[in-house]
């Protein structure tokens, strides 16, 4: 699913003394089988632009596509949308509200006019693909999980109705180290399954580098760069604008560079600059 | 018997000392784990940092540092006072401030210097005094110019920073930050770091850090690894990350630069153990 965005400004508190320009004038292409990571630093305007993929913020001026979808007019189907766009908050645990997990994940789908037979079937299968056991957690209070186990259950409820397109905002913040990664290689899961297009906003430049195929700069509202890792992170100039700092395996290249040690790798991950290390010092 | 590990507690320069202490958390028939026969102690001055995955039971020993939860089995003083103590609790409170992840659920006024005169004032704090630690506060961290502005204008760090302003304020011994850089964007997170190093250095504040992020843990002077309620390993963080195979047990992982260095050193390379990717920089260009 392509997205496409024209233009896009948005307001907060038009004519009011609160009057904040959260975005201006962006424009981009998410293309279908891309992982977008959106950057920049807090107040930014990543949240209001991710929150307009799905229509949880109206288009007030310019243009979003959504397929071959219109979703700026005010006719927009905003079920259908919901249902292929999934989107991901921040700290979506504190969203759990259910008596039990089954329900909770179910709750989407049901939404969405699945039956309760059908309803059931995509939620267990929701579960199951964020790596729980269903008969086990199905009947738990979703308050009695882990912090990374109530991560994914919320992930589970968004996934449920099988969306082609998953917006992410800070999937992985708060989590631990083993947390994170299962993120990750769920939302790689999920690209290889029904959501070919992924779109992730992220501090962390190593998720970034390591997970993005394309990046997306936001700075006060505008479009910096729109760009891929790999560019942006060779760009000190760049770097330095974007506030945001250097992917670990990036900076460490650029420490050896300035050493005068070339490395045949872009360094995106720790295993790439790890594999260029060996080839360059273990002869 | 307080009195005397009091005596003790400052010949040895220990400000909290955790004795074999186990907790669990009981709602009706249902038990989960919390922490089981952990020993510690944190020295005045110390920068400590608490490791370990989501449930390993860090946040719970944070809770017992303040008597938040007390023991079901062992003792926890601080300064002397035993958390159990219930006529000295207030006072313990105010000796150990604690800093959360989200610091708008921390926020109760709507001008930051009324936000930061809450805590002194509950501690009947005389007038002239809070206004004097209004000023403190604030310069420590930085952030005197917003005095009168509201909270709610202010970015993630900002906003971080009043919240440990208001702990300042009630002039603890220790301040104990539970996963408080976990929501800021890397300037926000660096603002913190360096207002807590600061803060630790020049005065002399002993911080117990919680945090997921590695590079935070080698700043500190000794690290605690918990895994399943238990202390599994304590050191420098030299010590803690050369010891891999705890780290892995404890399902951390090892900051870029150190699993970098001990990949290499596995693959016959001879560079020393790296903490940060200055060192193992050093380490590779030492190499000829």
């Amino acid at each position: 699913m392509r997205i496409k965005v024209e233009d896009l400004s948005y307001v907060y508190s038009p004519k009011t003394p609160f009057e904040k320009v959260a975005l201006d004038g962006v424009s981009f292409t998410v293309k279908e089988g891309d992982t977008v990571g959106i950057i920049g630093s807090t107040g930014s305007g990543k949240s209001t632009l991710c929150q307009h993929f799905n229509a949880l913020i109206r288009v007030t001026h310019g243009k979003i596509y959504v397929g071959d979808v219109d979703i700026s007019s005010k006719k927009t189907d905003l079920t259908a949308l919901r249902k292929q766009v999934g989107m991901l908050f921040q700290f979506p645990e504190y969203q759990l509200f259910d008596d039990t997990v089954a329900k909770d994940v179910q709750f989407g789908p049901l939404n969405f006019g699945f039956d309760r037979e059908e309803a059931a079937r995509l939620a267990a299968e929701a579960i199951k693909m964020v790596g729980m056991d269903y008969d086990e957690v199905k009947d738990k209070s979703p308050f009695e999980l882990s912090g990374g186990e109530k991560r994914r259950a919320a992930i589970a409820g968004v996934i449920a109705s099988k969306p082609s397109v998953l917006v992410l905002d800070e999937p992985t913040a708060g989590l631990d180290p083993i947390g994170k990664r299962e993120i990750l290689e769920l939302v790689k899961e999920l690209k290889k399954s029904f959501c070919k297009t992924v779109i992730m906003i992220s501090h962390n430049m190593d998720e970034i580098a390591a997970n993005c195929n394309r990046v997306i700069v936001l700075h006060d509202g505008k479009l910096l760069y729109d760009t891929t890792p790999e560019e942006l992170f060779a760009d000190p100039e760049a770097v330095a604008r974007t506030d945001l700092g250097y992917p670990h395996s990036v900076h460490i290249k650029r420490l050896l560079e300035a050493k005068g040690v070339k490395l045949d790798t872009a360094a995106l991950d720790a295993d790439s600059l790890l594999e260029a290390l060996k080839r360059r010092y273990c002869v | 018997m307080s009195d005397k590990n009091c005596e003790t507690g400052h010949a040895e320069g220990a400000v909290i000392k955790v004795d074999n202490v186990s907790y669990d958390y009981r709602s009706g028939e249902h038990v989960s784990r919390g922490v089981r026969g952990v020993s510690l102690v944190v020295n005045r001055g110390e920068f400590v940092v608490l490791l370990g995955h989501n449930g390993s039971g860090k946040s719970t020993l944070a809770k017992l540092l303040n008597g938040f939860v007390v023991p079901d089995e062992g003792t926890v003083t601080v300064e002397g006072i035993d958390t159990r103590d219930n006529e000295r609790i207030y006072e313990l409170r105010a000796k150990v401030g604690m800093v959360f992840q989200n610091a708008d659920n921390q926020m109760v006024a709507s001008v930051i210097e009324n936000d930061i005169a809450f805590g002194p004032e509950n501690l009947g704090v005389p007038r002239e005094e809070i206004e004097k630690r209004i000023t403190w506060a604030l310069d420590a961290v930085n952030m005197s110019e917003h005095r009168k502005r509201s909270p709610n204008k202010l970015s993630g760090g900002q906003k971080q920073r009043i919240a440990i302003a208001a702990i300042l304020a009630m002039y603890p011994d220790v301040l104990i930050l539970d996963e408080s850089t976990a929501m800021l964007d890397p300037k926000g997170r660096a603002e913190i770091m360096e207002t807590i190093q600061r803060l630790n250095k020049e005065k002399g504040l002993t911080v117990i850090l919680i945090t997921h992020y590695m590079d935070e843990a080698i700043a500190a002077d000794k690290i605690f690894v918990m895994n399943e309620g238990r202390v599994i390993a304590e050191g420098t963080p030299r010590e803690v990350f050369s010891a891999t195979d705890k780290i892995a047990e404890a399902k951390l992982e090892l900051p870029v630069a150190s699993k970098i260095s001990a990949e290499l050193r596995r693959a016959g390379l001879d560079i020393p153990f790296a903490l940060t990717d200055e060192e193992l920089t050093e380490g590779l260009c030492g190499l000829k």
